[in-house]
């Protein structure tokens, strides 16, 4: 009955004040909105582990994580081995290795397509709980030596490549020209290790290693159910020290310290490494606004008790039961904080569902989104909803309440005047507006650090013309071309795949579109290995003293499709195909830093290893070019200096190429599967994309989380100007009366101004000296994966606090501009 | 004997010429002060009494420039005061005038000290020492120089208010302006603080005070009545002498 009564009366209350409703609800929505979406995007992502239809999480082993190309880094088949026998805490456990395949159907000639392979174990569908839609899973068997090559296929691989075919169980495809027969369809959305979409087996030799090698392997394993990982990790630091103990000289290139190279990783943290730290971040920027969201509610809800102070104080004169004050004061909180939940789901929802296209954008051209890259609100969400619903009710509904019951209302009543804010309930609001002012203030400058450098990676000078060129990845079917290494053959083989490629580059420069073709191991603007070099008589004492560059593979005339020159010397030329001497082009920079009188052509280098046998033979300088960066777009300055083979001496079975062309980009990638048809059908091309999308590809995810954080900043200033313009206008009037005697007083306007601008100014000094330190600090975690330029800290660490300081400003002075105009009588008057 | 005073005054201090209010509130229009003329002379003790809600609070707003006039010309110590802007208006209330409220009005965060440099601090005529001397000089007359670094709230109604009579007259005001000064006070507190204003009245200030009770009234030498926001009756007192401290 009493609580009908309460309850009408908070809906009045509510409804009386429109606007007031809205924007709370708005704000809860906004707040747990965003909380909502970064946790399901987070946990599927990332924290949730992989369980894979078992209790146990699915963890990696695999080496550590190389910084300097940003990748990862795969394992000796050798140590697997070790790992399999000696560590008795796993249970289950399978190896792979990451490949792509082109397809082919051997009976009519029909044009083959690349898609994503794993050479993998058998047991690797037990592992993961999935069975075949149609034919049978791997088996041991099909591992032994001489066993007939098979293969399963992914569900699109099947539908699209083979059109669904019924019959498709045991009839014999192509994979890389070998026949190869199909043992089974995997069910739809299966991509297990991480975005297969075929599966053959692994070599024995891989399984059952009799000594170490260069291969390149990752893992899968689960735990016993009563082993921690921590443990494991400490077991698997053990046996880290007895690998490193027993790693042969040949093999120190592993090693990139001391303590070992294998590492256990939760399986889908591995995949984004690189990202782990912006991840944290963003987790930590939306509790951030979670909070300020709060505040900010919290805030209303005490101006509104403010302004009922009088009412409040004739209920305790009347006797109204303290709980019956709080329950009140409560409704409404629990009102809009529930109404604020409801569409707080909606949001989140939406963006979710936003997030799925974009994450199918993304690797659209690569085809490398992981499986578990699906992102939808779960249970797990809810439960936090509606936890979030009540500690927000309780945050917001408890201020109120509390500061409510707290003041002298026998003053008030006595008086008649509304209690002029007490010196508790003044520091409430200082601390109020101090920790808006630095939390909107870390958000904003993460935000746009953030920003700032993926847009700047996106407009970096590559020392590339990236206008109207074209960029793909070309593969030959290595059966067809075989390389027979350390014979006499060795350099007829390698022509012959590289006559190939110039082949095709005269195929295209016939057509009337195509302006020039350039074949590079790695563009500029990608990244590839890198290792030292020695000038000829200036060699460092040791080796990784010497110079470091980046060692790429290119045609020959591959520059002028680059929109690269050759300053100094010439381009490689058919001349140069001898075992006698081998040539190389260094950039520009090299020839600066090293020969600053101009005399790098003629000149001798060779590669520096740490082990002296694996030097490189010597190479002449005959030519220097233009400098571009190579390395990924996370980290541009990542090296300056960079060295080029000629491809007809290396002979690559894949290599990268650009080109460039007039007129419209379709008719350019039509006319490039044109020429490849024309030259050799069994050649495939893939990844085609503008050279622009090539240079963003490794941002992508780093500029789609940044549009979240700039959206997050955007919250995080509207509502922090929200909330301190409630704050500053709560004050304000409350000392309206204090205003009307000072005016008598003969305060001049500005005067009074000032003594509100003084205190906003003093706020901000605090809060931007926190927001600034805190921010610093957690941009300096980003920097572990990012190379963050000068213009960005700029940006973020003066632009911002110079935008806060504005909106403080404006906050503060439009409420306190609207007292100080009242006539001093009616201010005298106010209450 | 009407308006005997203002026609023999050589040196008028405050002078109303056709002076109307008219608030506006919804669609109501209130004539609050209807077509004033008034002038009081330096040295002057004048009471303003008439029944609730006649406009004498108005009246006493725009004697010190708290509030504008809807039409009529003021003119203040000889300088037309009625169409200056804000800041001027403060500078004038702030040199020329003193105000004493019913409900104290001393600002809660500050001493008693502290409330009343506050006007002294917004000119720059004086430094600190300059403020301190006029603080103590202001708080001995009012006997409240033992309360200096109190706060208002600690102190009794009577007292407050003797901290605002200190805090009116510290920077020496050409006219004391005082609403109600005695209305939220006992009479003994009451007693005290009209004896102050006798006392600054004796030593030359200008006042002039918003009254109900007759007897507060009695001890002005001038007596107007205002009815309606006209004045009806302005006259010297019967007993013009002020009891002596
Ligand atoms: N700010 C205002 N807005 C509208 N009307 C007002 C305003 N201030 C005063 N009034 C009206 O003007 C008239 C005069 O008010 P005023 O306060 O001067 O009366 P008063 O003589 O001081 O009364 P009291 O003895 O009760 O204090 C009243 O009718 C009042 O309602
Ligand atoms: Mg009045």
């Amino acid at each position: 009955m009493s609580i009908t009564l309460d309850i009408k009366y908070a809906a009045r209350l509510l409804h009386k004040k429109p606007a007031f409703t809205a924007l709370t609800i708005f704000i809860v929505a906004i707040g747990l909105g965003l909380t909502l979406y970064t946790y399901s995007l987070l946990s599927s992502l990332v924290f949730k582990p992989l369980l894979l239809n078992k209790d146990s999480a699915v963890i990696s082993i695999e080496a550590e994580f190389d910084p300097s190309h940003l990748s990862r880094r795969g394992v000796d088949a050798y140590d697997f081995l070790t790992i399999r026998n000696e560590l008795d805490s796993i249970d289950e456990f399978g190896i792979y290795e990451n490949d792509t395949a082109l397809i082919g159907k051997p009976q009519n000639n029909a044009a083959t397509r690349k898609y994503n392979a794993v050479q993998i174990e058998w047991n690797v569908f037990e592992f993961s709980g999935v069975k075949p839609i149609m034919g049978r899973a791997l088996i041991a068997e099909d591992h032994f030596e001489g066993a007939e090559p098979v293969i399963v296929l992914g569900y699109d691989v099947w539908q699209q490549y083979f059109l669904a075919d019924k019959d498709i169980v045991n009839t014999s495809i192509l994979v890389d020209a070998v026949a190869t027969r199909v043992v089974g369809v995997m069910p739809q959305g299966f991509a297990f290790p991480m975005t297969a979409q075929i599966w053959i087996p692994i070599a024995q030799k891989y399984l059952t290693p009799t000594d170490r090698s260069r291969s390149w392997l990752f893992s899968y394993a689960r735990l016993k159910t009563d082993v921690s990982f921590d443990v494991f990790s400490q077991e698997l630091a053990l046996l880290n020290k007895t690998v490193v103990k027993s790693l042969p000289d040949n093999m120190r290139w592993r090693l990139d310290d001391f303590e070992g190279y294998l590492r256990a990783v939760p399986y889908k943290k591995a995949s984004i490494t690189q990202f782990y730290s912006i991840f944290i971040t963003m987790g930590v920027v939306v509790v951030l606004i979670l909070l300020l969201a709060c505040i900010n509610v919290g805030n209303l809800l005490l101006a509104r008790v403010n302004e009922r102070f009088k009412e409040v104080a004739i209920r305790i004169a009347l006797g109204v039961p303290r709980h019956r004050l709080i329950l009140q004061m409560l409704l409404e909180s629990i009102f809009i904080c529930s109404v604020g939940g409801f569409l707080a789901v909606l949001f989140a929802g939406w963006g979710l569902e936003l997030s799925n296209t974009v994450f199918d954008q993304m690797f659209m051209v690569n085809q490398e989104k992981p499986f578990w890259w699906q992102v939808s609100l779960d249970t797990d969400a809810i439960i936090l909803l509606v936890l979030s619903v009540v500690a927000m009710i309780v945050i917001t509904g408890f201020i109120p309440a509390w500061r409510a019951l707290s003041c002298d209302f026998n003053g008030v009543l006595r008086d008649g005047t509304r209690g002029s804010q007490g010196k508790k309930a003044a520091r409430a609001s200082q601390i109020l507006v101090i920790s808006e002012i630095f939390l909107s203030c870390v958000v904003l400058v993460i935000a746009t650090i953030l920003l700032s450098t993926s847009y700047s990676a996106g407009q970096a000078d590559y020392g590339v013309d990236t206008k109207n060129r074209i960029t793909a990845t070309l593969e030959l079917p290595e059966s067809s071309y075989p390389i027979r290494s350390d014979t006499e053959f060795e350099l007829a083989d390698t022509l012959k795949r590289t006559a190939f490629y110039y082949d095709l580059q005269d195929v295209l420069e016939q057509m009337p579109n195509i302006e020039a073709v350039a074949f590079m191991s790695s563009l500029p603007g990608t990244g590839e290995g890198a290792s030292f070099f020695e000038i000829e008589g200036r060699a460092a004492a040791v080796y990784n003293e010497n110079p470091f560059s980046n060692n790429e593979v290119a045609s020959r005339g591959a520059w002028n499709a680059l929109g690269m020159t050759v300053i100094q010397g010439r381009d490689f030329s058919l001349d140069d195909i001898s075992e006698e001497i081998d040539t190389i082009i260094i950039n520009e920079s090299i020839a600066n830093d090293f020969f600053p009188d101009g005399d790098a052509i003629g000149q001798r280098v060779r590669r520096a290893m740490r082990n002296v046998d694996r030097e490189g033979g010597w190479q002449t300088i005959v030519g220097v070019v233009s400098d571009t960066f190579h390395g990924s777009a996370m980290r541009t300055s990542s090296e300056q200096y960079s060295s080029y083979f000629m491809l007809d001496n290396v002979g690559f079975s894949w290599i990268n190429m650009a080109i460039h062309y007039s007129g419209s980009q379709v008719l350019a990638e039509k006319s490039l599967q044109q020429a490849i048809n024309q030259v050799n059908n069994n050649a495939t091309v893939y990844h085609i994309q503008s050279y622009d999308e090539l240079i963003s590809q490794p941002m992508i995810l780093v500029s789609a989380i940044s549009k979240v954080f700039l959206l997050c900043g955007v919250i995080a200033v509207f509502l922090a100007a929200s909330g301190i313009y409630a704050v500053a206008a709560n004050s304000v009037s409350q000392r309206t009366q204090e205003i009307g005697v000072r005016r008598a007083l003969g305060a001049s306007d500005s005067k009074i101004m000032q003594l509100f601008m003084r205190k906003a100014l003093w706020q901000l000094v605090i809060g931007l000296s926190i927001g600034i330190t805190l921010s610093l600090w957690v941009v300096n975690q980003m920097t572990d994966t990012m190379v963050i330029n000068q213009g960005s800290y700029l940006i973020g660490l003066l632009g911002i606090p110079l935008l806060i300081v504005i909106m403080v400003i404006v906050a503060t002075y439009v409420p306190t501009r609207k007292v100080v105009l009242m006539e001093p009588s009616d201010a005298l008057h106010h209450d | 004997m009407n308006n005997n005073n203002t026609e023999n005054s050589t040196q008028a201090l405050v002078s109303l010429k056709d002076i109307t209010k008219v608030f506006f509130t919804d669609d109501v229009e209130t004539h609050a002060i209807n077509n004033i003329n008034l002038s009081i002379n330096k040295g002057e003790y004048l009471s303003i009494s008439g029944p609730s809600g006649c406009g004498k609070s108005t009246l006493l707003s725009l004697l010190g420039l708290l509030d504008t006039s809807s039409s009529g010309s003021y003119t203040l110590a000889g300088h037309n005061v009625s169409d200056l802007n804000r800041d001027e208006r403060s500078a004038i209330r702030n040199k020329e005038i003193g105000f004493i409220f019913q409900a104290f009005n001393l600002i809660s965060d500050l001493t008693v000290a502290e409330n009343i440099e506050l006007p002294l601090t917004y000119r720059s005529d004086f430094d600190a020492t300059q403020r301190a001397a006029m603080v103590n000089a202001a708080l001995d007359k009012v006997d409240m120089l033992h309360r200096a670094h109190h706060f208002p709230s600690q102190l009794s109604g009577g007292q407050q208010q003797r901290v605002a009579v200190a805090r009116a007259i510290s920077a020496k005001p050409a006219i004391i302006l005082a609403d109600e000064p005695t209305g939220n006070l006992d009479s003994k507190n009451a007693q005290i603080v009209m004896a102050l204003l006798d006392q600054l009245h004796q030593e030359g200030a200008t006042i002039c005070m918003v009254t109900h009770d007759p007897r507060s009234a009695a001890r002005a030498e001038r007596m107007i009545e205002v009815f309606d926001g006209k004045i009806v009756a302005d006259q010297l007192t019967q007993a013009p002498t002020a009891i002596a401290v």
